[in-house]
């Protein structure tokens, strides 16, 4: 998979691009919930992977394959996730006792 | 239920629908404007069956997709930069519709057009710096005789880098000051971590730098002559990007 991760340009990397199009940049309330929790973790990783899942897994860190929140195979985790979600927000509509707007 | 929704790549000043007719944008798609008075927006039509939430969550966590979908939403956001003052989108922005881009549009009026004056006329560099030094590493030192040797000769190793680090990120940081002078804004981000990144030398800047066309000779002559006093491969320049770094992202 590494293929896939161009060498630098000009410079520039994957790592830059991912470091701008995930971290920075406008966040508005798009409709589709991508949870900024999730986002920021993601971001951490990469920020740890940065463009090199070789040397990653050549220093035994392979969660990339194998950590659950990051793996095709297990949806356990991220049912659980939304579970816990709606949970939250369940909560805090009946502690706020407000009708709130869903942005 | 539709099947498609609107990905929302960059809000901009008014540009022309015919002037994105040819840009391609996430999976290929073709790129639209959203005129909304003196705002417009460059979205894409994309499958729900790959941006709805489940997929969209699972197809975050794969490197090879999410390596693409950042090249591609970049390659928009800097069509759209090349045309007008824009304000970049964080990646996997997504509308049920058209519609709620307007209504995302009204929302966030105010603050975009406080914001858009300070972009205009100006692109983001990014400066990375990275401690190279000539030292001689552990692997060259003597073996050491003893246990106790060597784990006095390892602190004293340790020591060393660390202080070596320390001065180059002083260094550093008064070279950021420098460029800053070139600059309407600058920011430090934090440094990618050179275990990881492959890189051959620690990062000990990572920074972006918001400079106005006007000052960029100037400012690329000052990350040259920086680049001069450091040994080579020390400073990298990239960009001109769009102003990822300089738009309000505080609802975080």
């Amino acid at each position: 998979m590494t293929e896939h991760l161009p060498a630098p340009q000009n410079g520039m990397s994957l790592a830059d691009v991912l470091d701008r199009v995930l971290d920075k940049g406008l966040v508005i309330a798009g409709d589709i919930r991508v949870n900024l929790l999730d986002i920021e973790l993601l971001t951490i990783k990469i920020r740890l992977l940065i463009a090199s899942a070789d040397k990653a897994r050549e220093m035994g860190i392979d969660w990339w394959e194998h950590d659950p929140s990051l793996s095709n195979g297990k949806r356990d985790i991220a049912a659980e996730n939304r579970a816990l979600r709606s949970r939250i927000a369940e909560l805090e509509a009946t502690r706020q006792q407000a009708p709130q707007e869903n942005q | 239920m539709t099947a498609t929704a609107t990905y929302m790549y960059a809000i901009t000043r008014p540009i022309a629908p015919e002037a994105v007719s040819d840009l391609r944008g996430i999976g290929g798609t073709p790129v639209r404007v959203i005129e909304h008075g003196e705002l417009a927006a460059l979205v894409g039509t994309v499958d729900l069956a790959e941006f709805g939430e489940r997929p969209l969550a699972q197809h975050l966590a794969d490197l090879e997709w999410l390596g693409r979908a950042a090249r591609e939403h970049d390659e928009v956001v800097r069509a759209a930069a090349r045309l007008t003052t824009t304000m970049p989108l964080r990646l996997a922005t997504v509308c049920h519709d058209d519609d709620a881009v307007h209504a995302r549009l009204d929302s966030v009026r105010g603050a975009v057009l406080t914001v858009l004056p300070e972009l205009d006329g100006r692109d983001e560099w990014g400066v990375k710096i990275f401690a190279v030094a000539d030292r001689t590493t552990p692997a060259e030192t003597a073996p050491a005789a003893s246990g106790a040797a060597y784990l006095t000769q390892r602190r004293r190793q340790l020591t060393s880098r660390d202080e070596w680090i320390d001065t180059a990120t002083r260094t550093a940081f008064r070279a950021f000051g420098r460029l800053a002078e070139f600059a309407a804004a600058s920011r430090q981000q934090t440094p990618q971590d050179q275990r990881l990144s492959g890189a051959e030398h620690p990062m000990v800047l990572n920074a972006a730098f918001l400079v106005s066309r006007r000052d960029e000779d100037a400012f690329r002559a000052a990350v040259a002559d920086l680049a001069a006093e450091w040994p080579p491969g020390g400073v990298v320049l990239t960009g001109p990007w769009p102003p990822y770094s300089f738009v309000p992202n505080d609802d975080r």
